[in-house]
């Protein structure tokens, strides 16, 4: 059995369904404690309805989209597991990367189905987990205490609508720390073009390089669609469709 | 018991809730991979995963402390304990909260919000679980198709695509702090082409020259 036919036993989809089904039953939980509490509480049972109603229609579109993602992790990770990341915590961009950065650790070098191997899998499944959990690890020890120091004053002050923080050195830094992260990428892409082979070849894989560039095209229209055309439904698409179309790109690549 | 009491205790209760909830998520999450390798006997490489960690794992790390920090106070207790459970926030939980919130009409911070931020981000996810699993299954009868040897050079080329559409996201508006790490890095690459075998490692200086030049950026233009 190859190793990709392995991640997609059924044990395995066993241990992430099992997990996922327990994620959905806190859903179901937290669904019915809030919507008793509001009635209690004197909130109109419509609202609440509406509410409920529009959150179950929101996340379809953008759901969609995840899925795409977890067939694009599907091809080098097996379904099972990309099922449980993105369904859990996870989201399809950081994702890739920590699988990435966990395939270079483990020494198979890039995530792919020809170099994956089932240690390698699991490292990287690990990997994935602890990189992702700080969130919930801080809700457990600060959720509590922070609510109640801020008494959530002020709290709308501080955010636009879309849940963006206004300015300040804090948004840039962050963005500033994915272009860094990209560049990194990227310039391995370029070195390893040029230079794999014997300084200034010129004779390496360009492959990704075109991936890359096909994918960025696609996103620019992805955003030109969303800003100059207003059609800011396509957001919830953008990166999984372009990697998609950039992932295709390699097939045709790889015949010339 | 009056209302103010009624949601004092039935906070109390969402915290103690959400702590749980949230610990055995992680147990299970963390637990995972070590019950797929004892199945399919091929254990973690806790060495590795320790690299990796230090590699990618930090920008991670700073990152759910930020998002922790500015989510926490919009979604309430409730709603936060389920969102960093179930993840997808700024593209999926975030705006799915703030427009419950709106519908509803309730300010954030009010024992309002607290129950239609849960009532929100509980039901989206929800949804969301249906929808991939829902998903995976139709997926089922085309697995031997995504493993046909014609689509490898798609799969074996998802962390291009990704940095590609990345790329073009955080570059736009950001050329003048992206060109100095971007040129610096494939320069080092180019003339150093071992290092290839540990990109995620050359992050961190990468990652320090994007912030060092958006800093200077930052303070110039204050």
């Amino acid at each position: 059995m190859s190793v990709i036919a392995t991640l997609n036993s059924f044990p395995l989809y066993l241990i992430c369904g099992s997990i996922i089904a327990f994620v959905a039953l806190i859903c179901v939980v937290f669904i019915i404690r809030a919507y008793r509490a509001g009635i209690a509480m004197g909130m109109d049972p419509k609202i609440l309805k509406r509410v409920i109603t529009s959150s179950a229609t929101f996340p379809i579109l953008p759901s969609v989209g995840i899925l795409l993602g977890v067939i694009a992790l599907s091809g080098s990770l097996g379904l099972p597991w990309p099922w449980l990341r993105l369904s859990v915590i996870g989201a399809l961009h950081y994702e890739t990367q920590v699988a990435q950065a966990a395939a270079e650790s483990v020494g198979i070098g890039t995530l792919s189905p020809e170099t994956m191997t089932l240690s390698a899998f699991t490292t990287i499944a690990l990997l994935m987990s602890i990189c992702i959990m700080w969130g919930m690890v801080l809700s457990v020890f600060l959720n509590k205490g922070y609510l109640k120091k801020i008494g959530f004053k002020n709290s709308e002050d501080k955010t636009e609508l879309n849940g963006k923080k206004k300015g300040g050195f804090g948004d840039l830094a962050m963005s500033a720390m994915f272009i860094g992260l990209v560049s990194a990428y990227i310039g391995s892409y370029i070195g390893g073009f040029v230079s794999s082979n014997g300084l200034f070849t010129f004779s390496g894989d360009w492959v990704p390089l075109g991936v890359v560039l096909v994918s960025a095209l696609v996103m620019a229209f992805f955003v030109y669609l969303s800003e100059k055309k207003k059609k800011g439904w396509v957001d919830n698409f953008s990166i999984a469709v372009s990697m998609l179309v950039g992932m295709s790109s390699a097939i045709l690549f790889s015949l010339i | 018991m009056n209302r103010n009491d009624y949601f004092e205790k039935y906070n109390k209760k969402t915290h103690f809730l959400g702590r749980v909830f949230s610990v055995i998520t992680l147990v299970l999450l963390v637990g995972a991979p070590f019950l797929m390798g004892s199945i399919l006997g091929a254990s973690p490489d806790i060495g590795a995963v320790a690299k990796g960690f230090i590699s990618v794992g930090l920008v991670w790390f700073v990152s759910s402390i930020v998002e922790f920090l500015i989510y926490t106070p919009m979604l309430g207790a409730g709603g936060s304990y389920l969102a960093f459970i179930t993840g997808n926030l700024i593209n999926m939980k975030i705006p799915c909260a703030v427009m419950a919130r709106d519908i509803a009409g309730v300010k954030t911070g009010t024992p309002e919000n607290e129950i239609v931020s849960t009532l929100s981000i509980a039901t989206s996810s929800l949804v969301t679980i249906v929808v991939l699993a829902l998903g995976v299954l139709l997926l089922q009868p085309i697995q031997g198709f995504l493993q046909s040897p014609v689509l490898q050079p798609a799969f074996a080329n998802v962390v291009p695509a990704l940095f590609g559409a990345m790329a073009y996201k955080y570059f736009r508006g950001n050329m003048g702090i992206a060109v100095f790490p971007l040129v610096i890095m494939s320069l080092l690459f180019i003339l150093v082409p071992s290092l290839t075998g540990s990109t995620s490692m050359m992050i961190i200086p990468s990652g320090g020259i994007a912030i060092g030049i958006a800093y200077l950026k930052f303070r110039n233009k204050k």
